[in-house]
């Protein structure tokens, strides 16, 4: 009787902490996919899952919100969501080109070049869109020690067909989106060290274990993602992902493409996390035979081998996945020509020899042999004008303007703050099958103020890469339009004239000494009495 | 049957040890002294509660290599000797641990072997590329910032912090540039310190600086409390002290790589003082004149504890109640002091004014009626104490 009494009371102690539990669930997967050209790609992603919350009401931002507890979900990333009521949110930071035609569409469709954030917010009359997106701006910086803070209204767009709710629409209040990127961003171990700390188990234990920064930050690419969406069903979901891309044949002695997880990460699985639902890495089977891959595992699945490292499994750990090729002395880089491996590739250039205009051309090739209509958006800040009467759509040097359609432009407008917004350009091409079309424009470059200019203002601007994204499902379109997400062009590094910035001072220094000269000979022949002095003897 | 009389026993001893917690309860005159002593602050008189650091490195671009390693090699110190992340603001101009040119990605040396990466896994950079600048790095002093402005990006700071800034760049004669563009004055940094004492956010304050002619950089600041050092004196270049050929350029300067090779033999504990860090400084090695400044200082620096700047105050404090009653500015020093604040302005922080509030309440008849409450609650836990054990046993 007495024990049972006790187990009761000790059962009423436990409750509280079981209860914080409750609906939160924790998973983690590595993706791990061998790439002709000899690389590795890894896609680490760790998934939170807030089960039944919901996102904050935006009307609701003037009262007490409700109290928040979380055992898992990061608690400094959950108080920004609340405190600015974001629906959805997707930050990345990236370092790097991403190569579609060797590296195919990456795991995570989010590989601009830099900074990109974008967000859905509802509409409230508390405060204002912009407002909140300002707040968000700068707590995200502080968070990820990033200089997100300087996306402002320069940078700042809406484009929401390229950029759509990704998870369910809340019916509470009528969604904006805004969007910002910094090109020029770069991302080191300081933005890692503010990742890390955001998952339950930290570096410690799991996958993450293996997040290495002097490796990850010495891969050919490497980036990480947080993506915030809201799905009806589930609740809140935070997934957060690295995505990093090796080169054995670079760091290995023998050039050859043999890696197993010690020597890409340089460290190893010790143990797994305990919270962890789920956590297993998976290893994309490469295409051509004559590899092998230790340990060996039965369980094969349309070319993929999925290794269970949660604490319930039989998994022994610690372990190392390792996959060679043993009948390869090194590695042979596949001779071109290369056909690539997503059906549209896309080139971005900037030509012309001065620093006041230039042109803007893109080639975009359909690689499959069907038609592909893909929707092409430019987010350009204010350092270009787009002239609009120059577009030219080509198919080998022949105007074809009935390719082009759906299509808005939005010129830069002048802000509140004096500053301008970019100006977008969106637009649907039709790319015929095997066929490579051109499109160009002329363009005006800026001529900034001389305090506009950035330090290193010889090194040229930034400019974020265009995106090419498929088109929402209609009714009679072809259903091979949708396997493919967002592509991200290369940046481009524009020269805008810049001056010589020792100029100000020498005009400066020379005025003012004439200024001295002249003013000082006139002021002396006014004042100055001129008298004949007697010497006496 | 053995443990039968163990009950007893367990009354007896806690009867036992009653009577000797109440006979010691007597002396309570000494447990205020003995908690002072075991919490209080057992530094050289500082005053400081909270310790501060902010580390600047100004230049930009590769070749400025050796800039950034000196400000992380501060980085590091400071954050070994116990100052958190969150107390530390570390600007750096550029990006060299991932920078393309460096062969060692995600790592930063200070010295040509490569021993030690002062990058590291865990590092917090607060101001980075662009947001190096000199309006910034004011705002930040002065504390006028923008309201969303994260809290790792202010200098939270307080009447009761000690502040070690570190500054290093290309500088000249009273001036350092940031990032090749733009500069500051000293007179600028010295009314950015003025602002921050008529602010009440800083103690004290160490300014230590490594550029070029660096010792006319604090020539003109005129707040009290500041402790300043610098590389050169007027006219002298300050020099790197060594080249690593796969790095490729220079990785530190050699003040600051003198300083640090000294703060390497200092723990949170040690009892090193400031001046036995100025008499390590040897002209001959570090091929420039380092300079001190400490007419403004209050304290004498042979009892200056390096770790009253580098190190993290971890002690609480203990404020005896009759102090509080009688309560003056902390700066108040007496007359002589030089550093005197004006006696119209109390410097008590506002917890302390609300237990001034409250104190009336204890004093007088209700101090009498305190202690026999809380006799009452002694005697009535130990006699439910003393009730369970005796149920205990006759249950058994």
């Amino acid at each position: 009787m007495r024990r049972a009494s006790i187990w009761i009371f000790l059962a009423c102690l436990c409750i509280p902490s079981f209860a914080l539990y409750r609906g939160e669930i924790y998973s983690e997967d590595l993706r791990i996919q061998p790439l002709r050209d000899g690389r590795v790609s890894t896609t680490f992603s760790f998934i939170t899952v807030l089960e039944g919350a919901v996102p904050r009401n935006p009307k609701a931002l003037g009262q007490l919100d409700e109290s928040q507890h979380y055992a898992l979900f990061p608690l400094t990333l959950g108080q920004i969501l609340r405190e600015y009521a974001i629906t959805e949110l997707h930050l990345t930071l990236n370092a790097g080109k991403w190569n579609y035609d060797n590296w195919g569409h990456p795991h995570e469709a989010g590989v601009g070049t830099g900074a990109e954030l974008w967000a859905w917010m509802g509409a409230s009359e508390v405060t204002t869109v912009d407002e909140r997106w300002s707040g968000l701006r700068n707590a995200l910086s502080g968070l990820f020690c990033a200089s997100l803070g300087s996306l402002d209204s320069r940078r700042t767009l809406s484009p929401t067909v390229a950029f759509p709710l990704s998870g369910s629409t809340p019916t509470f209040a009528p969604h904006e989106l805004r969007h910002a990127s910094l090109p020029s961003e770069s991302v080191c171990t300081e933005n890692l060290t503010p990742f890390l700390k955001l998952l339950p188990c930290k570096s410690h234990a799991g996958l993450a274990a293996l997040l290495n920064p002097q490796k990850v930050f010495d891969a050919d690419w490497h980036g990480m993602g947080i993506h915030v969406t809201w799905k009806e069903d589930t609740g809140v979901e935070l997934k957060l992902t690295l995505q990093a891309v090796f080169n054995p044949v670079r760091t290995s002695a023998g050039k050859r493409r043999d890696w197993n997880l010690q020597s890409l990460f340089d460290r190893s699985i010790e143990r797994s996390c305990p919270v962890a639902s789920s956590s297993s890495v998976t290893v994309i089977l490469p295409e051509e035979k004559g590899y092998q891959i230790t340990p060996e595992n039965p369980a094969h699945i349309n070319g993929l081998v999925i290794y269970d490292l949660s604490s319930s499994s039989n998994f022994t750990i610690p372990s190392n996945i390792a996959m060679y090729w043993p009948s390869e002395h090194s590695f042979q880089y596949p001779l071109p020509p290369l056909t690539p491996v997503t059906p549209l590739s896309v080139k971005r250039t900037i030509h012309g020899t001065t620093q006041t205009r230039g042109v803007l051309s893109i080639s975009v090739t359909n690689n499959s042999p069907q038609e592909i209509s893909a929707g092409y958006l430019e987010m350009m800040p204010a350092l270009l004008t787009l002239w609009m009467h120059t577009l030219k759509v080509e198919i080998n040097s022949q105007i074809r303007s009935d390719l082009l359609s759906g299509l808005k432009y939005h010129p830069p407008s002048p802000q509140s703050n004096d500053r301008l917004s970019p100006s977008m350009l969106q637009a649907v091409l039709t790319i015929p099958p095997k066929t490579t079309l051109k499109l160009s424009m002329e363009v005006n470059k800026a001529f900034l103020k001389y305090t506009e200019h950035p330090p290193d203002a010889m090194r040229g601007w930034d400019l974020p890469g265009a995106v090419f994204f498929p088109l929402p499902q209609s009714s009679h379109d072809t259903s091979s339009s949708y396997d493919w997400e967002r592509i991200y062009t290369p940046t481009l590094l524009v020269d805008l004239p810049t001056p010589d910035f020792s100029m100000p001072y020498n005009v400066i220094i020379l005025s003012c000494t004439l200024m001295t000269l002249i003013f000082g000979s006139i002021f002396n022949l006014l004042t100055r009495k001129w008298v004949v002095v007697e010497i006496q003897e | 049957m053995r443990f039968q009389r163990l009950p007893q026993a367990c009354l007896l001893l806690l009867t036992c040890f009653m009577a000797w917690a109440v006979g010691s309860s007597d002396s309570t005159a000494s447990t205020g002294e003995r908690a002072a002593d075991f919490f209080g602050r057992h530094d050289s008189g500082s005053g400081h509660t909270n310790n501060w650091a902010v580390l600047v490195c100004a230049s930009r671009y590769w070749f400025n290599y050796r800039h950034m390693a000196n400000a992380l090699g501060m980085y590091r110190t400071v954050k070994r000797l116990g100052i958190p992340d969150s107390n530390i603001i570390l600007m750096l101009a550029d990006d060299v641990a991932c920078n393309a040119r460096n062969k060692f990605a995600g790592s930063v040396y200070a010295e040509a072997g490569r021993h030690l990466d002062l990058y590291g896994e865990n590092i917090e950079v607060d101001y980075r590329g662009y947001e190096v600048t000199v309006e910034n790095f004011i705002r930040l002093l002065t504390g006028r910032v923008d309201p969303s402005m994260p809290r790792s990006k202010r200098l939270l700071t307080d009447d009761r912090s000690n502040i070690f800034v570190y500054m290093t760049g290309h500088g000249g004669n009273e001036f350092l540039k940031f990032q090749d563009q733009e500069e500051i004055s000293a007179f600028d940094i010295a009314d950015a310190f003025e602002q921050m004492w008529q602010k009440k956010r800083y103690n004290e304050i160490l300014f230590m600086i490594d550029t070029c002619q660096a010792n006319t950089m604090y020539s003109q600041s005129y707040s009290p409390n500041i402790l300043a050092t610098g590389s050169s004196q007027i006219d002298e270049n300050s020099y790197s002290y060594e080249n690593d050929n796969d790095i490729g350029v220079s990785v530190i300067d050699s003040y600051t790589h003198y300083v640090l090779k000294f703060m390497e033999g200092i723990n949170k504990t040690s009892q090193t003082s400031m001046q036995d860090l100025f008499d390590s400084y040897d002209p001959v090695k570090i091929y420039s004149h380092p300079g001190i400044r400490s007419d403004l200082f209050r304290r004498p620096l042979d009892k200056t504890l390096i770790t009253d700047f580098f190190g993290g105050v971890a002690q609480a404090e203990v404020f005896p109640l009759q102090d509080i009653v009688g309560s003056s500015n902390h700066h108040d020093n007496g007359p002589s002091a030089p550093t005197t604040r004006k006696p119209d302005t109390p410097s008590v922080p506002v917890v302390l004014s609300t237990t001034v509030i409250s104190l009336p309440r204890l004093t007088g008849e209700t101090h009498d009626w305190d202690n026999w409450w809380k006799e009452v609650r002694k005697w009535t836990s130990i006699f439910v104490v003393g009730c369970l054990v005796s149920w205990i046993s006759f249950v058994r």
